[in-house]
């Protein structure tokens, strides 16, 4: 099929198979290799990309559902070298270790607050359900998703 | 100090937030093949014959391999030291399966998904043999076959001397099986392998925890010499274990020798999970006897463990656990007797703490019943028998020396408000007709190098560039953890100077000096105690090429930041720049120093974990409302790093405790994803709450840190699964504490 769609505000247009997951459009074809997978069915969270605005994971997530979509992913959130509040928040609260669940963490919580601007602690927690993390014990991404939302002060 | 004990994010934070860090599943190499595995799908038999026409009749593959069209290699996931003799047991390609996951062929095509389709499309047959899932069918050999002996080691230990009286003594007995452990790191195992046919060498690059180990392996395994074997770390998506044992890699270089071109071998997480290897089950029966005060007179353990599919290490790891017994608790004798079998199941093998955790919650849950026998505290029960500062621990005669477990518990108590907890909990749970509330304590010890029980030593280079940054050769192994920050600090503070000027790559044998690789809790511990030194000699080198310079004796200067001063001439000042280009344009050579550490001593190292529980009766689900850790860790080097690792412990200590459990099914078949095997997730958990006690220092460790990484785990599951017990008045010994198991234990002994 022929896919046209938007992948960090960039219009795209690829030939390719419908049953193909956007997991491999963003890191193999499009080499945009921060979407990380870690478990292939949706139970981790690492491939956590922004469809429209909304967290998806990326694994589970086909090609013939792309088309004329906006896709986000975490390369799409610096500006001009300069880390989204979110990234550096993540950065600066320290909750940030092996990285390998970071980008799709950051993602969902991205989601987040495009849709509550001011969230409450435990509303991070929920909507950070679907991301695991095994290095930590969530406390310094709760901070920092907190923090950020601080920082925007309802602007995302 | 202004740079040690002082929060840093860690050294890559920046490029993991932004995505751009490069993890070995990222890496693209020219003309690479993937590489996708075709594992057994019966638990115990031979493979009479590997059919692959279809495989290769696919456009794109390049290649098939098993064990009828390739040499048979032969190596031991286990060794990580040169001088292990360690019988090269598992093949590259079995003959032999010995569980469902076992390696039977490697498909190599020019992308996964052909790679994958074909490895589908290999056909296989087998002859099935009995096979040994449980304790039970393997302790009575039905998958032996002639010459082999259903127990693969089995020993008995005596530390101390036993009492002369028993009588007056009060025994406690407490039986204790713990299940199988996924690590869960969330990055799957990985090796990019590339082959140059002309020069005949070989670079691996993965995540791994030990650079030389791999070569000492896989060069060893394919007859080439070490030299030409380079082996890369690269940043590793966590590990807790699961990437110090050798499966990807042994792969990865065959078939890019055999095919000549690089390739990328990356695991899903299915086989992560069934053929990597996991934290093996244990079952034991405990003994304890006290005086009537509650003081611990002596131990008696009999453990079985299973080593599943392969031996690897599980022999090994039951040895250590012995020695770990002997860590946190005043044990005037201890006995006991181990037997370790293997079933057609995954490979046990190391998980984060190496038999620490897997011992605390044999010892923790002994004392939790003992304390209800003895009718004590359990803070005062423990109080009464942690080692203390001066005391030795009995296994390897080495001291304690300021070991800190005795003020981690009245701190803890303080903290998390024990006694009142204790309280109300009583009072809910007798007014609650649904949920019970526990609060429980748990203690642990563990080490911080592999030392006594192996020399344990680390070497470090360093080079001075022309501008005074300086350039750190040594070998570390990052997990994620911020290793490299860590080392970059203790550098940047020996030679005062800002953090950036230090730069520090992780472990290449191409590169970075021999090294063990990161075991034991021995990273910062040794290794960066390494770093320190040869910093400390690398300013001696300053001061001595300084005073060439200004012609005087290294005593009549000194250090003022990083710059160097003169006693005799106030107006004298010399950067490291200036000395630098001082020491190559007349001297005619480059500021280097080259250092290296061999332990001597393994202090005592400890967590105090205390945690608050609901159990819904009704559902047999368990919450965790409310969690304190509290560890001796010495000097911590990077603190917000360490509170952050323990957090993770922690998660990881309730997760083991409540519901992580890799089961096996009746075909062989075992849990083999993640919607089958629950991790703690974000609203699972309270706010983990961590206290550092930072006075008693190490003697040996850099600025006298002592380790972290593994003791932060070895408390966690023994307060979560005690706090349960404490909840519902049980006993249970059986670990997770699944709702299942919550609920049949209800249904027996009423609440």
């Amino acid at each position: 099929m022929k896919l046209d769609f938007f992948v960090n505000e960039e219009a795209v247009t690829l030939e390719t198979q419908p049953q193909r997951r956007l997991l491999d459009i963003l890191r193999e074809d499009l080499g945009l290799t921060g979407t990380k997978e870690g478990c292939s069915e949706g139970e981790c969270g690492a491939c956590t990309v922004l469809l429209d605005d909304l967290a998806v994971h990326s694994c589970l997530t086909l090609a013939a559902q792309l088309q004329g979509r906006r896709v986000t992913t975490i390369e799409g959130l610096e500006k001009n070298g300069e880390l989204d509040i979110l990234q550096r928040c993540f950065v600066e609260e320290i909750a940030i270790q092996c990285g390998f669940c970071t980008t799709g963490m950051i993602m969902s919580a991205k989601a987040l607050l495009l849709q509550n601007p001011h969230p409450t602690p435990e509303e991070i927690r929920t909507a950070l359900s679907g991301n695991l993390c095994r290095c930590s014990g969530y406390v310094q991404i709760v901070k920092a998703v907190s923090r950020a939302a601080d920082e925007m002060g309802g602007r995302v | 100090m202004h740079l040690v004990g002082v929060s840093h994010p860690i050294q890559d934070a920046r490029g993991k937030a932004a995505g751009r860090t490069r993890y070995a599943a990222d890496l693209v190499l020219p003309r690479m093949a993937h590489v996708a595995m075709v594992f057994s799908t019966v638990p115990h038999g031979y493979v009479t014959s590997v059919d692959a026409s279809q495989a290769l009749a696919l456009e794109g593959v390049y290649g098939v391999f098993h064990c009828f069209n390739t040499p048979e290699y032969r190596f031991n996931r286990y060794r990580s030291q040169y001088s292990q003799t360690l019988i090269p047991e598992e093949p590259v390609f079995a003959r032999r399966v010995r569980f469902v996951g076992d390696r039977v062929a490697a498909v190599a095509a020019r992308d996964l998904e052909t790679a994958r389709r074909a490895a589908a499309l290999v056909q296989v047959e087998y002859q099935p043999l009995p096979c040994a899932l449980t304790f039970e069918q393997a302790l009575e050999g039905i998958n032996c076959l002639e010459g082999e002996s259903p127990i693969r080691d089995e020993f008995t230990m005596e530390i101390g001397t036993p009492p002369s009286l028993e009588e007056g003594l009060i025994a406690v007995t407490a039986h204790t099986e713990l299940g199988r452990l996924h690590h869960a790191a969330m990055e799957p195992h990985v090796c990019v392998a590339d082959y140059d046919p002309d020069l005949d060498e070989l670079t691996l690059r993965s995540p791994n925890q030990s650079v030389h180990g791999i070569r000492t392996v896989v060069a060893d395994m394919l007859g080439m010499p070490y030299s030409r074997v380079r082996v890369v770390k690269t940043t590793m998506g966590g590990s807790f274990g699961s990437k110090q044992e050798w499966t990807v890699e042994p792969v990865a270089a065959v078939v890019a020798r055999q095919l000549r071109r690089p390739v990328k071998l990356v695991y899903d997480r299915a086989a992560v999970m069934r053929s990597i290897v996991c934290r093996g089950p244990m079952r034991a029966e405990m003994t304890m006897r006290f005086q009537p005060d509650g003081t611990l007179v002596s131990l008696d353990l009999d453990l079985l463990s299973d080593a599943g599919g392969y031996i690897a290490n599980s022999s090994d790891y039951v040895h250590t656990l012995v020695g770990k017994m002997f860590r946190c608790y005043r044990i005037p004798y201890g006995r006991t007797h181990v037997r370790l079998v293997s079933s057609n199941t995954p490979v046990s093998g190391s998980f984060r703490g190496w038999s620490s955790p897997e011992v605390a919650l044999m010892l923790e849950h002994t004392m939790e019943k003992a304390a209800r026998v003895l009718d004590m505290d359990p803070v005062q029960l423990r109080l009464k028998n942690v080692l203390l500062p001066g005391e030795r621990d009995p296994k390897s005669g080495l001291p304690m020396e300021e070991v800190r477990t005795r003020e981690c518990l009245l701190l803890g108590a303080e903290r998390f408000c024990w006694t009142e907890k204790r309280r109300e909990d009583a009072a809910f749970n007798a007014a609650s007709p649904r949920f019970r509330r526990g609060t429980a304590v748990a203690c642990g010890g563990h080490g911080n190098t592999y030392y006594p029980r192996y020399n344990d030593f680390a070497g470090v280079e360093m080079r001075m560039c022309e501008d005074g940054s300086v350039q750190v050769e040594v070998s570390i192994h990052d997990h994620g953890c911020g290793t490299g920050m860590a080392f970059q600090m203790i550098v940047a503070e020996a030679l005062e100077l800002p953090i950036q000027q230090i730069r520090l790559k992780e472990a290449d044998t191409a590169h970075t000096p021999f090294d063990f690789g990161c075991y034991a809790s021995r990273g910062t511990f040794v290794v960066g105690r390494a770093a320190q030194l040869c910093a400390l000699k690398l300013r001696d080198e300053i001061l001595n090429v300084a005073a060439q310079k200004l012609d005087t004796t290294p005593d009549r200067l000194y250090f003022d930041g990083p710059s160097v001063r003169s006693k005799d001439s106030p107006e004298i000042t010399l950067s490291y720049k200036d000395v630098s280009w001082y020491a190559l344009g007349t001297l005619c050579r480059e500021l280097t120093a080259q250092e290296k550490h061999a332990v001597r001593s393994n202090p005592g190292v400890t967590g105090t974990h205390f945690a608050h529980v609901e159990v819904d009766t009704w559902t047999g689900l368990t919450r965790v409302l409310d969690y304190l850790a509290v560890h001796d860790i010495g000097q911590s080097i990077n603190p917000e790093m360490c509170a952050a690792q323990v957090q993770g412990a922690v998660q990881m200590g309730c997760g083991a405790a409540l519901r992580e459990e890799i089961e096996i099914s009746s075909n062989g078949q075992s849990t083999c994803s993640l919607a089958k095997y629950h991790l703690m997730n974000a609203p699972d958990l309270p706010d983990i709450q961590v206290e550092l006690i930072q006075d008693g220092r190490s003697q040996e460790g850099p600025y006298g840190a002592k380790s972290i990484g593994e003791v932060s785990f070895v408390p966690a599951a023994p307060a979560v699964a005690a706090a349960v017990n404490q909840a519902l008045g049980s006993d249970m010994g059986r670990i997770p504490m699944t709702p299942d198991r919550i609920m049949e234990t209800i249904a027996k002994e009423g609440r």
